[in-house]
């Protein structure tokens, strides 16, 4: 006879938005496993369909407060690819420059209030202020230097609404940029600090065989542009993302799952951006990724946490080169003909590749919308991963179990608000009769 | 004594209450010469907007089972902290709790809050827009407290 146990979460904490976890082992067996995202649906695709593109890029801001800029960027890059638009290189420049703004924000918001309480063994990111106040001081320092270039491109740091087809409505003048340039470089190094704080935690190791998925760029670090590849040797245009990615639904939750057109799972994200990309990284982000390379020597979702880090570092000297080089643009946004087409826009969002379809009718209406967030792409990668999680924490006691699975679940950094979509862990041991 | 109201909130139906009071009173000169700053779910960032004050009103929506568009000032230690599961919940609680947990200096803190109705949707309800005139009268007469009590110490 074999001990059949099962371990519900009903409501995970500390990963952006609400899901529950449903497993149920026999023995050393899963025989269940559910990650259950109850968010209710939001029908973005659907309420977007006839709305003109130019209402896009605010609207498909307000489907995340922390990554609204990935999903403008995905969608203006789509509907710009429909109206021929090219954009003005200072203009484009600007846009990589707000993508390190949120890079920043997000990652840092990850790292120190979802993430550092697992390594420190806390309830959550108030008890770290109190037992490492110093540095949390200084990832809300760093965080705070996302906030303004968001709000100095968007005009605000919450739901921005600066950029528009063609570019932005506004763009920063001279000064705007040199006093943001100043506290970059007087915050910076706080970023390498960052980085030794958390190499310096206890965080786990486990390996695994995972296809990594990200943008890669002739020159740059992905961010708005590049080609889909994976290290397993996939390398397509944004226009081919249905020729090798298929969303499916599935019973237990709200958002659609993501998968290889063979089935397969993937993983996109920090790390994959990382590990596929080290040739693109600045100088000073390539040697904080060489301080920790051991952790970075194979796909390790745990390592997660240093990629993060390794792209703040990359963000602020991106922030700093893009500010540098700037010239001021002839106008903010170049000038469009809505038209009817189909367009694709693939950006890497701070939890990873964001792909947006977009087709509109000769007005420049939408016809149709898909929007594929990076959590529906990593949630076959979730449940894989804690597949595999489960017959190690059968031993454990229930509180031991559930904080095994939340941090294996929170090194995806999982955006459920996102994605619909957080943790209820429900963990079944029964006995086999 | 520098003082400031914060209006805090988003454009969901009453949950808008704090950044339309902040509007309304934005018209006038506080007394005191406070600040009306209006945030739209700050999150971590309110800790920001508390630095270098020596007083803050907070203006806000809240959901108690009282009657709609009712006012009460309440204090911090009024507020009972919820399970903060995830940053897009991290509310007034969580920043005045980290505010402490950091050790910073904490200004001195009131609460106007107003009992919502409508949690979605466009605009205030009819109840949250009355309750919008009663808070903006509060909040004059608590700066006003706060004023007084400012100029008798610096006497």
């Amino acid at each position: 006879m074999s001990e059949r146990r099962t371990i519900e979460i009903a409501t995970l904490a500390r990963v952006e938005g609400e899901g529950a976890l449903h497993l149920t082992v026999e023995g050393d067996q899963v025989v269940d496993l559910r990650l259950e995202i109850y968010e209710p649906p939001r029908f973005f695709e659907a309420f977007l369909r006839g709305r003109a593109a130019r209402e896009l890029a605010d609207l498909v801001a307000r489907i995340c407060g922390i990554c609204p800029v990935a999903y403008q960027m995905s969608t203006l890059h789509a509907v710009e690819s429909i109206f021929e638009v090219t954009l003005h290189p200072s203009v484009r420049a600007l846009r990589r420059l707000y993508y390190c703004g949120e890079w920043i924000e997000s990652h840092l918001l990850h790292m120190y209030f979802l993430a550092a309480p697992d390594y420190l063994g806390l309830e959550d990111g108030i008890a770290v202020a109190r037992s490492h106040p110093g540095e949390v001081e200084r990832g809300l320092r760093l965080r705070k230097l996302g906030n303004r270039i968001l709000s100095l491109l968007g005009g605000r740091p919450v739901n921005p609404v600066g950029a528009c087809i063609g570019g932005f409505s506004r763009t920063p003048t001279r000064s705007e940029l040199k006093e943001l340039a100043e506290e970059i470089v007087r915050a910076r190094g706080e970023a390498e600090a960052a980085l030794r704080f958390f190499a310096s935690l206890p965080v786990p190791s486990r390996p695994q065989a995972i296809e990594l998925v990200s943008l890669r760029h002739p020159s740059e670090y992905p961010m708005n542009e590049g080609r889909i590849v994976s290290s397993t040797g996939l390398n397509i245009e944004a226009a081919e993302f249905a020729t090798a990615f298929r969303e499916h639904q599935v019973p237990h939750s709200t958002a659609l799952h993501c998968r290889r057109t063979d089935g397969g799972r993937y993983l996109v994200g920090p790390l994959a951006r990382v590990l596929q990309n080290s040739d693109r990284l600045s100088p000073s982000a390539l040697a904080a990724r060489e301080s920790v390379a051991e952790r970075l020597s194979s796909p390790d979702p745990y390592a997660s946490v240093f990629a993060r880090a390794i792209e703040v570092i990359y963000a602020f000297d991106e922030a700093l080169r893009v500010i540098r080089e700037f010239e001021p643009p002839p106008k903010p946004a170049a000038e469009f003909t809505p038209c009817a087409g189909l367009g694709h826009g693939a950006t890497e969002a701070p939890r990873g590749l964001l792909y947006v379809r977009v087709e509109t009718d000769d007005r420049g209406d939408v016809l149709a919308i898909q929007i594929v967030p990076p959590t529906a792409q990593n949630q076959g990668c979730i449940e894989a991963d804690l597949r595999e999680l489960a017959p190690r924490i059968l031993a454990l006691s229930h509180e031991e179990a559930r904080r095994a699975c939340e941090m294996a679940i929170r090194n995806y950094d999982p955006c459920i608000s996102c994605s619909t979509h957080f943790l209820t862990l429900e963990i079944e041991r029964r006995s086999k009769a | 004594m520098r003082i400031k109201v914060i209006g805090l909130g988003s454009p969901n139906g009453d949950d808008a209450i704090g950044l339309e009071v902040v509007r309304e009173l934005s018209h006038e000169a506080l007394p005191g010469g406070a600040a009306a700053v209006a945030c739209d779910r700050p999150g971590v960032d309110l800790l920001d907007e508390l630095e270098g004050i020596d007083a803050a009103v907070l203006v806000d929506a809240l959901r108690s089972g009282a009657s709609p568009g009712s006012v009460r000032v309440l204090s911090p230690a009024q507020l009972a902290r919820g399970p903060a599961l995830s940053s897009h919940a991290f509310g007034v609680v969580d920043a005045l709790a980290l505010a402490a947990a950091l050790g910073r200096p904490r200004p001195a803190l009131r609460i106007v809050a107003v009992e919502l109705e409508a949690e979605r949707g466009e605009g205030l309800s009819v109840a949250g827009r009355a309750g919008v005139g009663e808070a903006c009268r509060c909040v004059r007469t608590l700066l006003a407290e706060l004023a007084a009590q400012a100029a008798v110490e610096t006497d």
